[in-house]
């Protein structure tokens, strides 16, 4: 995802209207890459085991692109259990957001401690972590207006997908292309060699653990990756400071 | 899935998701995590991903689920994902090499 550019505060400091303005315009080019990614999980709730009806609820109840589409495509295989623990685990990832934006909601009205968290999805995280200055009114108008414009933008493009899908012929396998979408979230969210070790090792230990009962295999997986990519991080933050402390003498 | 286990499922992942999102927010303003812990969330993402990646090739059929068409398809994805860095690229290159396997085989 491209590093959003901090905005010139005079340009959203003054009118509300300014402030929504801009906040559009910083929010739109972050949406485009979710379209595909939208339509995708449209496509998977129109081949989910779920309802049509619940598993399009996910857009409403949940909010969370690969939380719907996991939850909506192991309703087939998973338990109950599994499906709820496998989404949990996706979503840790917004346990980091918040707490980095949770100094910012600090000095906000409750009301907006209580809702706005509801709407932090990683675009949104990426326009308002890097817009922490703004003053607290401004910045609370910005995150609201760039959240609800992703809430209706998102619904509308899954819905697309779902009436598209629903008429598309079976033999096209669209039910590959949730994996595919997977397997490029992976590789676009790498930002060192830890996180290549976490992700080799996640899905090298699902391969093995495909026979554990209920899908536990993406939890045995998961946790695996996760070990090994903190220990790689921590092996070559040793090995840095190995390297730093040689260059010092 | 049933309509009453499916509601009850999205809802727990609702909550889930939304508890994850406020939970530093709402509850423990101003507590930074430790250090360690955010260490290891960062790499949360990767692993969980492409633990579901194989997860959902192998469709809940163990290891006999997995297609040969369906991993030359994923493997193609995340060639040109390494490349091109574009999430468009990589499923649009996934799925048409899946059709052109089908075809020729």
């Amino acid at each position: 995802m491209p590093a959003a550019e901090p905005v010139d505060p005079r340009s959203e400091e003054h009118t509300p209207a300014g402030t929504s303005i801009a906040a559009l315009r910083a929010a739109i080019p972050l949406f485009i890459p979710a379209i595909p990614f939208g339509l995708v999980v449209g496509v998977a709730i129109t081949d989910s085991a779920m309802p049509t009806a619940v598993a399009w609820s996910t857009n409403v109840v949940i909010f969370a692109g690969a939380a719907q589409l996991a939850t909506v495509s192991l309703a087939a295989t998973a338990t109950w259990l599994t499906l709820v623990a496998t989404a949990a685990v996706i979503n840790l990832r917004h346990v980091m957001y918040s707490a980095a934006l949770s100094p910012r909601f600090n000095d906000q009205p409750r009301w907006f401690r209580w809702i706005g968290p509801f709407f932090l999805i990683d675009q949104l995280f990426a326009l308002t972590s890097v817009r922490t200055t703004l003053p607290g009114p401004v910045w609370r108008r910005f995150y609201l207006t760039a959240g609800i414009f992703y809430f209706l933008s998102w619904t509308t493009v899954v819905t697309v997908g779902l009436v598209v899908g629903s008429s598309i012929p079976v033999e096209w396998r669209l039910d590959v292309a949730p994996a595919i979408m997977f397997a490029g979230l992976v590789v676009l969210g790498l930002a060192n060699r830890p996180g290549i070790v976490a992700a080799v090792v996640g899905a090298g230990v699902c391969l093995l653990a495909l026979d554990v009962p209920n899908n536990g295999g993406i939890l045995v997986g998961a946790v695996s990756g996760v070990i090994a990519g903190y220990l790689a991080d921590v092996a070559e933050a040793r090995r840095d400071d190995r390297l730093d402390t040689k260059a010092a003498r | 899935m049933n309509t009453l286990p499916a509601l009850a499922a999205v809802i727990s992942v609702g909550m889930i998701t939304y508890a994850s999102r406020a939970g530093l927010i709402v509850f423990l303003a101003d507590r930074p995590l430790p250090a360690n812990i955010s260490r290891a969330l960062r790499y949360v993402g990767p692993a969980v991903l492409s633990a579901l990646t194989v997860n959902l090739l192998a469709g809940g059929r163990g290891i006999d689920g997995v297609e040969f068409v369906e991993v030359a398809a994923v493997g193609v994805a995340i060639a040109v994902a390494v490349v091109a860095r574009n999430l468009l690229a990589a499923l649009a290159a996934g799925m048409v090499t899946l059709w052109l396997l089908l075809w020729l085989l």
